[in-house]
């Protein structure tokens, strides 16, 4: 029983990069992005493609973390720049992304057989491969929580915060909406393609199809986290969203033990953000009543 | 009346600038045609007009937020006209009609203050190590120190709140926090759009003191638009009236005190609701 609990514990974790990422465009930049569900399966194709050719793994997340950059900014340049839609720049990058994974796959699924090298260095704290995963996402999600939490506190993060606040003041005050966005965006699907590089590795495949649904996995960890911490600051809010991504886990952990069938679980996720949406408990720009969002 | 603007002064000049809008269905609506008006350097112009005079279009276009057909718009020199309205931004300060608008409800007030204090020095993203090149980490406790003696100085209660999200504020706290941040860092320029409509007279009075204050200490150049006649006959150095795009009236301060207020209101035309305090009709209130 441990077992479940550690794995849905090191899954949670591989996938905080999802919401992290997910919170940083939603409630940070106000953006609903949908590039997510391309660029996560972008960073687990990217890092299954290294790794199987014998790429050192820090490099495969590297490479990952940058295509999932150029992957938002490509989002951000089609909104700021071509004036589309944003819900519609995310669409279309993430359709043209299926297509950019599948090239650089070669093959719609590679299997990883080996575990890393750096994961087997660190401490398993009795629990086997299982715990030394532990201690690594550990580090890992700190490590990208305090990142965040400096550079949300700069000069940069705050202009980013204002943009999503109140994009007409922040212009007003010498902010480059463009800019500011396309950086946020970017940044945000570095996470987001760090998390599905995570994921591969730790489930020990990489398909073209594991991004589908990641936003919603992603609003699912942020809500709950949002919902049992209730955080009042931004370095709070971060880690409120990684504890949010290890319940969202857990939960699907126990559904799954309880007999809810595997191909039911999107389905169970879509309802419960439903349910959230449907009784006002979720702000969500662009697709919850009520929301809008100034434009130039 | 004063002689008519068209020339380039190094203060605020706007020079033969034509702007227009589609109407509902078909149809176009040139509001402005070849119009020009100059505003020497730490001068306080007040802008009144009847509704869709042009009165906020035109500070619209001097911000940028609006992009005119033809025409040049020059800032000490600068030609605004070629830049956008985040560039326009180092040198304007500005306080929008909606308390709302000018600040950003989700951040805190020292927050607020940060991000019109650094105005005028854009983050750059490129050079230097990490903390400097992403613009260091701010607010500190320097600068929180700075915001208090400065509210402090102002005489304003909020130097007890840096900490609060300004989402918090009341309305009329919210537009004396804009105006201070619309002044920090002493731009060229400060545009002030109906800045006192949405406030309660008191409010409305704090925030006109402060202006008349703020304009004056920093000898910055400022624009006013506002509906208010008693506004308009008891502050700033000159009055101008807008009607259709085109300019109808321009009066200095000397001039401004021999108006006839019943005169000037018929010039706004029907659409214009008169004051309703005694003071507006004989032209000697103060807020």
């Amino acid at each position: 029983m441990f077992s479940l609990w550690i794995g849905a514990y090191d899954q949670g974790l591989a996938y905080a990069g999802l919401a992290l990422g997910t919170y940083l465009t939603l409630r940070v930049l106000n953006f609903p992005d949908l590039t997510v569900d391309g660029s996560f399966a972008l960073g687990g194709g990217t890092a299954a493609v290294m790794i199987s050719q014998g790429a050192p793994v820090p490099v495969a997340l590297g490479l990952a973390i940058l295509f999932g950059c150029l992957a938002g900014m490509v989002t951000g340049l089609i909104h700021t720049r071509l004036g589309v839609n944003d819900l519609f720049a995310g669409i279309l990058t993430t359709t043209g992304l299926y297509s950019i994974t599948l090239r650089l796959m070669g093959r719609s699924n590679i299997p990883l057989s080996e575990t890393p090298a750096g994961i087997l260095a660190l401490p398993d704290l009795g629990l086997g491969l299982d715990g030394q995963w532990a201690v690594g996402l550990t580090l890992a999600t700190v490590g990208m929580i305090l990142l965040i939490s400096f550079l949300m506190a700069t000069d940069f993060g705050l202009s980013l915060r204002a943009l999503g606040n109140n994009p007409t003041m922040a212009r007003a005050n010498g902010i480059n909406q463009r800019r500011g966005l396309t950086v946020g965006i970017a940044a945000a699907n570095g996470l987001v393609a760090l998390a599905g590089a995570l994921v591969a590795i730790y489930q020990g495949f990489a398909d073209v199809t594991m991004g589908i649904g990641s936003l919603i996995l992603g609003l699912g960890m942020v809500i709950i986290g949002e919902a049992v911490l209730r955080p009042r600051s931004l370095p709070w809010a971060l880690l409120a969203v990684a504890v949010g991504a290890i319940l969202f886990r857990t939960m699907i952990a126990i559904a799954l033990q309880l007999g809810l069938e595997p191909v039911d679980l999107k389905l169970a996720t879509a309802l419960l953000l439903l349910i959230a949406l449907a009784f006002g408990r979720l702000r969500i720009p662009g697709l919850s009543a009520g929301q809008g969002r100034q434009e130039q | 009346m004063s002689s008519a603007p068209g020339f380039r002064v190094p203060g605020l000049s706007v020079e033969e600038l034509s702007w227009g809008h589609p109407l509902p269905g078909s149809g176009w609506r040139q509001l402005f045609s070849g119009f020009s008006l100059s505003c020497p350097p730490g001068q306080f112009l007040v802008v009144i007009g009847s509704n869709g005079s042009g009165k906020s279009t035109l500070l619209n276009l001097v911000a940028g937020t609006l992009r005119h057909g033809a025409g040049r718009i020059h800032l000490g020199g600068r030609p605004l006209h070629r830049l956008r309205d985040h560039q326009r931004a180092r040198w304007i300060g500005r306080v929008m009609q909606n308390p709302l608008e000018g600040t950003c409800p989700g951040l805190t007030v020292a927050e607020n203050l940060r991000l019109a204090e650094r105005r005028n020095r854009p983050v750059l993203i490129n050079g230097g190590f990490l903390i400097g090149a992403f613009g260091g980490i701010h607010p500190n406790s320097g600068d929180r120190r700075r915001y208090r003696e400065l509210l402090g100085e102002l005489g304003l209660p909020l130097a007890d709140r840096l900490d609060e999200p300004v989402g918090q504020l009341s309305g009329g706290q919210r537009q004396t926090l804009s105006l201070v941040m619309a002044t920090l860092g002493s731009p060229d320029l400060l545009l002030l759009d109906e800045h006192t409509a949405a406030l309660d007279p008191r409010a409305e009075a704090t925030v006109m003191a402060l202006t008349d204050r703020l304009v004056r200490q920093l000898g910055t150049t400022a624009l006013m638009v506002t509906h208010s006649l008693e506004q308009a006959l008891s502050h700033g150095d000159r009055l101008v009236m807008l009607h259709e795009g085109g300019l109808i009236g321009d009066w200095n301060a000397a001039e401004r005190e021999h108006l006839d207020p019943a005169a000037l209101r018929a010039m706004y035309g029907a659409a214009i609701v008169a004051p309703q305090s005694s003071s507006a009709t004989d032209g000697s209130s103060a807020s």
